[in-house]
This record gives structure tokens, C-alpha cells and sequence, in this order.
């Protein structure tokens, strides 16, 4: 697959992703290097929705490995299909002179392709994405870092099945346990941020495009203040900010004020304790006053 | 060829150069990292420093908490050109400057004519000092000079006072300049972008009762994220060891039945559940009330992994906490209530009297399964008593664990530091991060622990439909 900054950076427009030139540069450097690419960054700045643009731009299938605890090779690897072996085998005892050897019951129709195996076989390159790998036991990991460094898998009844095509790996982490420095040494490593209020308008328009330029600008403003209360226990995501603003289209809104933030609230903030805290903190009136306030252009509001 | 291989050899000697300096401030990288750095180098152009950057961030970070060393390191090592010159100018011309003070500040404070015997330290930190503390400073000696003609002489005074001045100010600085004790590299740059991680940090690694009023609201956020971290993980970490114990063969022979006995479907024993039990007691007097509370409101947290929590504090008497909390009260609030009306308020901490009162009055909470977790920095009136009563706890609980804020480098120099810590397991909580791992570690231990036996009685007697 060949890869161009250019095209990538275009791909990236045409699909709708905003993102900085650093987050472009390093996918760019991670398809060319053929590294998989661990994103960290707080839940909804879009660190998944990078790995689903990604397949869109490569114009290429996305494989979705979810990572949990509990999550062992059964599941994200291969099972043998147990049932139809089973199945297989009375079959063939009713049979007469038709003799099963053990070779049959052990080959590939009866593997359970799960994700990382899916990739690995697969004929063409795919965007393998594994979200949330922090919440994933460490022996999981351990596995995984087997199978991203070599791009190899091991069947004891089958032997080894190796890559036919290296496919893109993007691993998502929302940093709640370190992951092991092995894993970390494998990947290109990208840090996401929430958007400064610049470019969170610009997401807000390009996909809400109902959206004129003065009223996104307004709603980005809005969110980085909410977003700036450091003792909120989830912060609104690009997703949910997305979600806020289509309410807003469909409630005919022209113009955010504080009457309208708290009637939503319950768009933004899904905790009841996030909601008293923004009545105490901000309230409406808060709100109001951030809006006469004059707009700071590409007011850098770093939020984390 | 002959002209370039040097310049290139040059240029890897440079970039192993940078690799080193981020290794010497504490990121973890390999010779495996740099190739990585030198191939993505070919793919950009290096003459664009953002790009530059970008590839090497990309390659040699590997954390959220490198970012910012990264970012420090980077400024430092590749200064372009023009900077480089200006840099240097500009050290020059301060370090001529500074010696212009230094001579000036020796004339200021002279007596009689005598420039005062301080330290070149002393001199720096005296002509860095507000103009207005300066001036102080020199009326205060010329008043000296003034009165010494009538009284005794007072050189020696003079000396001492205005040394003594001085470290107050250096102290004072020491303690408004950010980061400091929290074993950053220092140096004062400042300005650096990464501010929120940054600010992280040194929230995790401050002393909790350093940290200040505006700290204060993050700080309580951040414990309330790992606590609630904790307790997901905590009941992960049972759910996954709960789901599949043994194969249970009788249940599996029955459910088969069906098939002709070919085992289509396996069935497997349930672990039985032991979830945690915990009963905290923290002191709240006066020195302990910052960390205590941190403590408390840690554990709360942990509501959702833990069976049955306890909350008590003492100070002189124990209180009991869990009743107003089941009242929904919030724990801010009680904290509050305690410290400002608390009857236990005023005397010396007891510890002895506290635990008596738990044994005798609140027994039946104290059971095999229960963990207590002490916060005190151990210090108490009657220590002997107090060892007593710990130990009689401690033989009808599974576990005491102390949690003491105390530096781990002063638990030496306290008596009851090592005589308490002789009986029960002790762990540092000086520091939200300290707190993290020592709450953690002993946590996920006694979930295993828990499980272990709870597997045992399951093989051993146990089994469920």
C-alpha cells in the first residue's frame, strides 16, 4: 500500500476526521514504518473514531478487537469449533469405510477465526483496531506483544501461520493502568488532548454542517469551559458535544445561552453529580457571561 | 561518499547524544527506539523542526508522563542557530550583570565600612530579592551602625539576623517555586506546553498537606478517578476469577444426558465469593486531618468493590462515621461536622482509648474477614496502651494495615513508629501516589488471597447447581 502525506491528509478531510498536523504526521510515519500506533488520551477526544477513519481513508475493512478483563486467546484468537468437531465425529462413526484421521477434525473449517487471527490471514491489508487495551490483563498483553511483533501466530495443530499482508494496528488506551514497556517499545506512540476551541468548531461543522460558523464557535467555547472544571468526573466527549449539538439543530436553537446549556445538560454531563457541580460552578450565568465575553480566535484552551 | 558518511555518522553520534539526555531524565529507551527515530527521519523533512519533532515524539515517547520531559529535552538540545547566539549573548550579558549586583550588594551591606561576611549564595539570594525587602534590609544595618556607638557591640547580632532573614527568603522561595521537592530536574525553564500533565504530577507527588487551598479541588478529583479505577479494577480482577472454577463433572454428566453422553457442553463450578470487608479508622486530629480525610475519601470510593465498609475517626474518642453516611450525608460534609464539632476534639491523640472503644463496642464488625486500615502517623499519648490495644484487634481481624504519613526517612527517629510498625504491616501515604499504591497492593493482595481460599473451599466441600 503505498502512503502519501498529501493523500493521507487529504483522505482525512474528505472523511470528515479533523485532526492536528502531529497527529496526521505520526499515523503517517506508523503506516510507513508498519508499526502499530498506540493512542492514549481521556475517554471521547476520538482516539477509536481515529482507527475507524483510518480503514475509511485506506479504504480497507476494520477489524474491532474490544479489549476487557477477562479477554483470553479464545476470544481474540482462534477456538476450535468444539461442537462441530463433536458433530463431525458421529457422523462418521455411522458411516461405514469412511475412516476420519485426526488431520480432519484439526483444519481450518473447523477454526474459529477471532479478530487478530482474522487479520493476520487475511489476503488484504486491514486496519486492526484494539480499543481499550489498558483494560486488559497484563498476561493478554504479554500474548499480544507476541503476535505485534512478529505478525505470527502458532497453532500447535496447524503450525505457524504468518502474515500474508501486515495490517495497520491501532491500539487505544484510556490510561488507566500503564501498559508494559514491551508493548509500549512496539508502537509509535500518539497523545490526544481534547480540541482547543478552534478546532472543535470546525469538527462541529464538519459534521453537523446545519451548523453555522458563529453558533459552532459558541458551542465549542461552551464545552471548553465545562471541560475546564477539573473536578468533573467525566468530561464531555467530542462524541457527546456532537450529540449536544444536533439537539440543539433539532430544537431550532440559533444561539447558546445559559437558559439553554442547563435545559440539555442532560446531553453533556451523565452523572447527577456533574450536573450539581455545574450548577454551583458555572450555572447559567456563567454561561452567559462566557458568551458576552469577546472570542479569543484559536484560543488555545488546553483541557485534559 | 567519502564527505558524507562522517556528516551522516555525525548526525546518528547527535541523535544517540539526545537519546542519552532523555534516558539521563528518566525515559525508558532503547537502541531499538532510536532506529526507529533515525528510520522515521527518512521518511519526513528534517529541515522542518515541527515535522522533526513530531517523528521523534512519535518514536522515542512512550507515556503520557515522558511527553513533557520530552518536550523540556528537546527545546534544550536542538536550539536552532540563531537562538544558540542569542542565548549566549544573552548569558553573558547576565552573567556581567549579576557580578555588577554582587559588587553593588557588598557595599550595601557593609558595617563600619566592612562588607558583611556572607556567602556568595547569601549575596545572590539577597540581590534577587523584592527592592523593597533590600532597602529593609539595609536600614536595618545602618540603624545598627547607628545604635552600636551608644550599646554593646552588635556585629555579631547583625550577622545572625540578617542570615537568618535571608533563609527565610530562601525558603519562602523554595516553597512558591512549582514542582519543587517532587524530584523534578528543576532548572526553571518553565513555560513548558504539556501544564495539565504537568500538574498531574506533581499532584500525585506532593506532599499531601503541602498541597495548596487552589490545588485542593483537583487533588479531590484525582483520588476520586483512582479510587473509582481501583474499585473497577478490584471487582474485575473477582468477577474474572469468579466465573469459572473447576469442571464440574457431575452437572456436566447430567446436562449430557441428552447427547447420549457425548460432552457437548462442559459445565463449571462458580467460585464462591468472598468479597472485602473494610473498617478504616483515621485520626483526625489536628496534624493528620489532611490526610486522613484524602484516606477516607480514597476508600469511600471503593464502595462498589468492597462488601462492607467501616469509617471511623478519632482523635481523643472514637466517632463512628458509617451510620450519618448511610443517611446519605455525604462525606465532605461529615468530615466537616467531626472536625469542627467533634466532642473528640481538644485532648491528645489516643490511640489506645480509640481501639479499646472499637474492640468493646463495635466487636461484632471486627471479624475474620475484616481488614483494618489505621491512619496515623502513630504518635498518641499512652503508647503502651495503644500497643496493647492494636495487638488485641489484630487477633480478631484477618489484617491491619497502617498507613503512616510520615516521611519513610524520619520512621526511624519515632519510637512508636517502630514499635507499632513491629506489629503490623506499615506503608507510607505521604503522597496521593503513595496512598494509590500502598491502598492497591494491599488490596489486590487480599482479593487474591480471598479467591485462593475461597477456590479451596470449593474443591474441597463445595458446589453449587
Amino acid at each position: 500500500m503505498q502512503v502519501d502525506l498529501t493523500a493521507l491528509r487529504q483522505g482525512f478531510v474528505d472523511v470528515g476526521y479533523i485532526c492536528d498536523e502531529n497527529a496526521l504526521l505520526t499515523v503517517y510515519l506508523a503506516l510507513k514504518l508498519q508499526k502499530p500506533l498506540l493512542i492514549e488520551g481521556a475517554p471521547g477526544v476520538g482516539k477509536t473514531e481515529l482507527g475507524k477513519t483510518l480503514a475509511k481513508v485506506l479504504q480497507t475493512e476494520l477489524i474491532r478487537l474490544q479489549c476487557y478483563e477477562g479477554l483470553d486467546e479464545t476470544k481474540a484468537l482462534y477456538e476450535w469449533n468444539y461442537q462441530r468437531q463433536l458433530l463431525r465425529i458421529q457422523i462418521d462413526s455411522r458411516q461405514d469405510g469412511n475412516k476420519l484421521e485426526e488431520e480432519d477434525l484439526f483444519s481450518l473449517s473447523y477454526l474459529l477465526e477471532r479478530p487478530l487471527l482474522k487479520a493476520i490471514r487475511s489476503p488484504e491489508k486491514k486496519v486492526l483496531l484494539i480499543d481499550e487495551v489498558d483494560k486488559c490483563d497484563p498476561e493478554f498483553e504479554a500474548f499480544l506483544l507476541e503476535v505485534l511483533s512478529d505478525f505470527q501466530i502458532s497453532i500447535p495443530e496447524l503450525g505457524t501461520l504468518h502474515a500474508e499482508n501486515i495490517p495497520v494496528v491501532v491500539l487505544t488506551s484510556n490510561n488507566e493502568r500503564e501498559l508494559s514497556d514491551g508493548l509500549k517499545r512496539r508502537c509509535l506512540y500518539l497523545y490526544f488532548n481534547f480540541p482547543d476551541v478552534a478546532r472543535e468548531s470546525k469538527i462541529i461543522r464538519s459534521r453537523v454542517p446545519a451548523v453555522k460558523d458563529h453558533f459552532a464557535a459558541e458551542i465549542a467555547r461552551v464545552i471548553a469551559h465545562i471541560r475546564s472544571q477539573e473536578e468533573l468526573r467525566k468530561k464531555p466527549s467530542i462524541a457527546e458535544t456532537l450529540d449536544w449539538t444536533r439537539a440543539l439543530v433539532a430544537l431550532d436553537k440559533k444561539r447558546v445561552d445559559g437558559a439553554v446549556v442547563s435545559d440539555t445538560l442532560n446531553l453533556l454531563l451523565k452523572n447527577r453529580q456533574d450536573q450539581l457541580l455545574f450548577h454551583r460552578k458555572i450555572g447559567k450565568k456563567g454561561i452567559d457571561q462566557l458568551l458576552q465575553q469577546p472570542d479569543t480566535p484559536g484560543g488555545e484552551q488546553r483541557c485534559l | 561518499m567519502s564527505l558524507t558518511a562522517p556528516a551522516e555518522s555525525h548526525f546518528e553520534e547527535n541523535m544517540a547524544a539526545f537519546a542519552a539526555l532523555l534516558r539521563a531524565e528518566g525515559l525508558v529507551l532503547g537502541t531499538a527506539e532510536l532506529l526507529d527515530a533515525l528510520q522515521a527521519l527518512r521518511h519526513i523533512d528534517i529541515a522542518d523542526r515541527t515535522a522533526f519533532k513530531t517523528a521523534l515524539r512519535a518514536t522515542l515517547v512512550k507515556s503520557e508522563r515522558d511527553l513533557e520531559i520530552f518536550e523540556r529535552s528537546f527545546e534544550r538540545y536542538f536550539i536552532p542557530l540563531t537562538a544558540q547566539a542569542e542565548h549566549l549573548r544573552e548569558a553573558t550579558l547576565q552573567m556581567e550583570a549579576e557580578s555588577a549586583r554582587l559588587k553593588d550588594a557588598a557595599g550595601e551591606l557593609s558595617f563600619k565600612g566592612e562588607p558583611l561576611p556572607l556567602s556568595a549564595e547569601e549575596m545572590l539570594l539577597y540581590t534577587s530579592l523584592p527592592e523593597e525587602q533590600r532597602q529593609n534590609l539595609q536600614r536595618f544595618v545602618q540603624e545598627t551602625e547607628a545604635a552600636e556607638k551608644e550599646m554593646r557591640p552588635l556585629r555579631p547580632l547583625l550577622e545572625t539576623v540578617v542570615k537568618g532573614h535571608l533563609r527565610y527568603w530562601h525558603s519562602r522561595k523554595e516553597q512558591l517555586s512549582p514542582g519543587s521537592g517532587a524530584g523534578g530536574s528543576g532548572g526553571g525553564a518553565g513555560g513548558i506546553s504539556g501544564a495539565p500533565v504537568n500538574r498531574e504530577r506533581r499532584l500525585r507527588e506532593s506532599d499531601i498537606r503541602e498541597l495548596s487551598r487552589a490545588d485542593l479541588p483537583a487533588a479531590k478529583a484525582l483520588i476520586d478517578r483512582l479510587s473509582r479505577q481501583l474499585a473497577r479494577r478490584l471487582v474485575y480482577q473477582r468477577q474474572r476469577s469468579a466465573s469459572r472454577g473447576a469442571l464440574d463433572f457431575r452437572r456436566t454428566v447430567r446436562a449430557n444426558m441428552r447427547f447420549g453422553g457425548r460432552l457437548f457442553s462442559l459445565k463449571y463450578r462458580r467460585k464462591r465469593r468472598s468479597p472485602l470487608q473494610l473498617l478504616l479508622v483515621g485520626d483526625l486530629s489536628a496534624s493528620m486531618k489532611r490526610y486522613s480525610s484524602f484516606v477516607l475519601q480514597f476508600i469511600y470510593g471503593l464502595q462498589a468493590a468492597v462488601a462492607n465498609l467501616e469509617l471511623f475517626s478519632f482523635a481523643d474518642t472514637l466517632e463512628y462515621l458509617t451510620p450519618a453516611l448511610k443517611e446519605q450525608t455525604g462525606l465532605e460534609h461529615i468530615l466537616e461536622r467531626v472536625v469542627l464539632e467533634g466532642e473528640s476534639w481538644g485532648g491528645g491523640t489516643d490511640i489506645g482509648a480509640s481501639l479499646t472503644e472499637l474492640f468493646e463496642k463495635y466487636r461484632e464488625l471486627l471479624t475474620h474477614r475484616t481488614i483494618v486500615i489505621m491512619v496515623s502517623d502513630t504518635r498518641t499519648v499512652r503508647l503502651s496502651q495503644a500497643l496493647a490495644a492494636l495487638q488485641k484487634v489484630q487477633e480478631r481481624v484477618r489484617q491491619v494495615i497502617w498507613l503512616n504519613p510520615l516521611a519513610p526517612e524520619e520512621w526511624s527517629r519515632y519510637r512508636s513508629v517502630r514499635e507499632f510498625g513491629e506489629l503490623v504491616e506499615m506503608w507510607p501515604c505521604n503522597t496521593i501516589d503513595q496512598l494509590e499504591k500502598a491502598v492497591s497492593g494491599r488490596l489486590f493482595a487480599a482479593n487474591t488471597y480471598l479467591e485462593q481460599e475461597a477456590g479451596n473451599d470449593d474443591q474441597t466441600y463445595s458446589y453449587r447447581r
